[in-house]
């Protein structure tokens, strides 16, 4: 009679459900004064894979490297560069050398010295052909490094390089007492680091969370917030239900949440605050220019003008993105705000399409040159935000008599069978950019291998000297110039349509205190080391 | 039988030599490796860096000098380290010079999907059965019907959907229980017995959702099988010598419905370590189902290996101990075996 064991402990589960958790009510108004302590718990979809981040090329582990590693100059609150270890750096008259003093009194978490040794380590490291880091390229152009005292670290490259300021803004300098006997491809220290930075790590549950707590020594100041829990949840969904159940403190929302969920629930609006930052990064609708009609700058443009983006951002993002004229940030000093996107005009498009030689001459709807109907492939990977653009932009070529049929591919495939091929006729992909303004990879005549990355197959005289010019010069005033014109010239061009920059949208629960909103260009997270949590907001038992 | 079982267990070696290549060369068919993945497509990185991680992995020669270096370390059962970043183990933990421990990815996995299919296997079978038993029972009365129909309800309900239901209710409207995750975050400060109910109350949606959809066929067997049974001249005979009806039926009848549900317990073996991906995803649990789905679109290809090698390792350990169990509890097999 054991079934009745059963029904016994079916009982006992329900007894065990029960246990009502004690329903704490907060007042998050009010002012609150700047106090140490307290703890942030946020959600990750993914896990970080190796906290070494010239190794690792996921942004979960950047994320968390970020809040351990120093670099020698970092991008502040309005993206100008500014002093991290270097106090200041010093650029040469024929901008090839850059030195850099590094600050006083620099300690790792061990207590160890941290000094010039340790940067001139680490770009040997980053350099070395046996560390297998994607990012190698960039420092491989300084002809030599050294570091004459502790306190200078000098660079100096064969030929002006631009982007250099940008590269030493983003390599994490790494401590030599430890790792000089390491192989940095295999070791401990890519799941227990020693860094110098706000942060060390405490505690890294695989599958399930990290934790990082103050670091005393930090030579940036000490945080405000005591420790940071990452939890690491792939369901976005389940992510949104523990942040409505008080048990994660912020995590990034999607635009129906930001706009629809979370304003028509008074209940999450008292708890919940919202922020919206613009990302580094565009969606694009990109050409095979080495593929008929697209070699024709009249078809490009025509469909630019076909396009209405403003209805892209408003049925993809519900609003929450900015159209784009250039392949830069717009509000960054690199965005030319004389420029404007190509506006919704069926008309012109249509003009310029029968300039091109499209005619409906069959009458069947679809337009066609020399009895070839106007139809094409536009490709994308699984992502739902690209799928529903795509949806949008085949109805606006249909209203031109453009016939585009879409197909979704994984993303390995996507780029193994199709973009190293060159086996497409136009895609929808994004592109996320670093804060240089140097995108000779991007668009550069010689970058067009396979593997490289200018796969849609662009070719002007004019934009590759302009990005050769702007790779060789470090003024600042110049290079705009230099990119303004560059940007100009694509935009006519239309060798690809920029449609939309997302905005990246977070929700925070009002317990964290100290935001700035709205947010600088740098974003939200650039002062999060001066948020806090107020003593009567905090969680009075950590549950689950 | 000693004989059956080491010809048996000599069979094993080229079937699982055949389902390796198998496997192998199905797994390079699909595009890509693992330089492909999403992080790589940054203009920072250069298509050098990555043809030199190419060669590092030997990705560059022909796919049966691959297979033949792969072949050569799994004879040693050395299942090599991942392809991604962190490079741990894929198998078991190892140990630097300094004695920091770096731990394999099915190490970490494997147990805690094995409890929550463990569980959730015992949970199907104890519920399946007494369902099976009930329905047989009272054919065609209405607690069959409704058993039929519930458990046909649970076998079509789409398991994300309930789970995400389930947490909306349990977790967010009444907290009685937790959302997601296997620990609560504090839970190293907890003492032993509060760790064991924090993981059992974690437990309890994840392993729910996961027998729901197992209780239909069970059940359905052991009520057949039951009904077979019940017809069957010894149980006239049973209760021809007056013996109570709960002594026909638990005592008799349901002792021979067992008999098929062994090979049924046999071939979940292979089940037990395999997880399942929209489940872990949703409920944040590291298990199996997530490792294997993770390095497939990584094309992370020692981990799918190895994860492989182990499911098709234990699916035929799992039909061989069906067989024996089968022979161990009917005599006419074990003399047909002997034999």
């Amino acid at each position: 009679m054991y079934f009745k064991y059963i029904f016994f402990l079916l009982i006992l589960f329900n007894v065990a459900a029960c246990s009502d958790k004690k329903e704490i009510t907060y007042s998050y108004e009010g002012t609150f004064n700047n106090e140490k302590g307290g703890t942030l718990i946020d959600a990750m979809s993914g896990e970080p894979s190796n906290l070494i981040s010239m190794i690792a090329g996921d942004s979960a582990s950047s994320a968390i490297a970020g809040n351990i590693f120093n670099k020698l100059i970092k991008y502040d609150k309005n993206l100008d560069l500014a002093p991290e270890l270097a106090e200041k750096w010093v650029i040469s008259d024929d901008q090839k050398t850059i030195t850099f003093h590094l600050k006083r009194n620099l300690k790792w978490a061990d207590g160890h010295d941290l000094t010039s040794d340790d940067v001139l380590f680490t770009w040997k490291l980053v350099t070395d052909d046996k560390t297998r880091t994607p990012y190698g390229s960039d420092y491989k152009l300084v002809e030599k490094a050294e570091a004459p005292d502790a306190h200078t670290f000098k660079v100096i490259y064969k030929q002006a390089y631009a982007p250099a300021l940008d590269s030493w803004a983003s390599l994490q300098i790494l401590p030599k007492h430890i790792l000089k006997d390491e192989d940095i491809n295999h070791t401990f220290f890519s799941r227990k680091p020693t860094g110098s930075s706000y942060y060390k790590l405490s505690q890294w549950v695989n599958g399930e969370k990290l934790t990082l707590e103050a670091n005393a020594s930090s030579v940036m100041g000490e945080p405000n917030i005591n420790q940071l829990t990452s939890r690491f949840i792939a369901d976005t969904s389940s992510q949104f239900l523990e942040l409505i159940a008080d048990n994660i403190d912020l995590m990034n929302i999607n635009p129906i949440q930001f706009a629809r969920v979370i304003p028509s629930r008074p209940d999450l609006k008292k708890k919940l605050a919202l922020y919206k930052e613009l990302g580094n990064s565009y969606t694009y609708l990109g050409f095979n220019l080495k593929h008929h009609p697209f070699d024709d700058i009249r078809v490009r443009q025509a469909i630019n003008y076909a396009l209405d983006k403003q209805e892209v951002i408003d049925g993809v993002l519900l609003g929450l993105g900015e159209p784009v004229s250039s392949p830069y940030k717009p509000g960054t000093r690199w965005s030319d705000k004389a420029l404007y996107p190509y506006p919704y005009d069926k008309n012109q498009a249509l003009k310029l399409l029968h300039e091109a030689g499209f005619s409906d001459t069959n009458n069947d709807g679809i337009l066609d040159r020399n009895g070839k109907p106007f139809t094409f492939e536009i490709l994308t990977n699984q992502n739902k935000q690209r799928e529903m653009t795509a949806v949008l932009i085949q109805r606006r070529l249909k209203d031109i008599g453009i016939d585009a049929k879409i197909r979704v591919i994984e993303w390995a495939s996507f780029v193994n069978q199709f973009i190293k091929t060159g086996d497409f006729d136009a895609v929808i992909l994004g592109w996320s950019l670093s804060l240089d303004p140097d995108q000779y990879n991007i668009w550069h005549s010689s970058q067009q291998k396979p593997g490289q990355f200018n796969f849609i197959g662009y070719n002007n005289k004019e934009v590759d000297q302009l990005l050769e010019q702007g790779r060789t010069e470090l003024n600042p005033d110049k290079r705009e110039k230099i990119y303004h014109a560059f940007s100009k010239t694509l935009l006519r061009e239309s060798p690809v349509i920029y449609l939309y920059a997302g905005y990246g949208l977070t929700a925070m629960n009002k317990r964290i205190k100290g935001i700035e909103s709205p947010a600088p260009p740098a974003g939200i997270a650039y002062n999060s080391y001066d948020w806090f949590i107020p003593s009567t907001l905090r969680r009075n038992e950590i549950t689950p | 039988m000693l004989n059956y079982l080491i010809k048996r267990l000599l069979w094993m070696i080229p079937m699982l030599i055949g389902i390796s290549l198998i496997s192998f060369f199905i797994m390079h068919l699909a595009p890509g490796d693992i330089t492909a993945s999403e992080s790589a497509f940054n203009p920072k990185a250069s298509e050098e860096s990555r043809q030199k991680l190419r060669a590092l992995y030997n990705l560059d020669k022909p796919l049966t000098t691959q297979y033949g270096l792969w072949l050569k370390r799994i004879m040693k059962l050395d299942f090599g380290n991942s392809f991604a970043s962190h490079q741990r183990p894929v198998l078991w933990e190892t140990k630097d010079a300094k004695g920091n421990v770096t731990k394999g990815m099915i190490q970490d996995a494997l147990p805690i999907t094995l409890m929550i299919n463990l569980i959730g296997l015992l949970i199907i079978f104890s519920i399946s059965i007494f369902l099976g038993v009930t329905s047989a029972v009272n054919q065609n009365k209405w607690p069959d019907r409704l058993i039929t129909i519930i458990v046909f309800i649970g076998f079509a309900v789409p398991g994300f959907w309930l789970a995400l239901l389930l947490m909306y209710w349990t977790g967010v409207t009444h907290s009685w229980l937790p959302i997601s995750g296997l620990h609560s975050v504090g839970y190293e400060k907890m003492g032993h017995i509060a760790q064991y109910v924090d993981l059992f109350k974690h437990l309890i949606l994840p392993v729910s959702i996961s027998s729901l959809g197992g209780l239909a066929s069970i059940s359905l067997y052991v009520r057949n099988g039951m009904l077979d049974v019940l017809q069957q001249e010894f149980i006239t005979t049973a209760r021809a010598k007056g013996l109570t009806e709960n002594k026909v039926i638990y005592g008799h009848a349901l002792r021979n419905t067992l008999l098929p549900l062994i090979t049924l317990i046999g071939l979940s073996i292979p089940g037990l370590i395999g997880g399942s991906v929209i489940g872990e995803s949703i409920f944040a649990i590291s298990g199996m189902g997530k490792l294997f789905f993770d390095a497939v679109l990584m094309r992370d290809f020692p981990v799918v290996m190895g994860i492989l090698t182990i499911g098709s390792v234990l699916t035929l350990f799992g039909n061989l101990i069906a067989d024996i169990g089968y022979a161990w509890v009917d005599p006419r097999i074990r003399r047909g075996i002997s034999n």
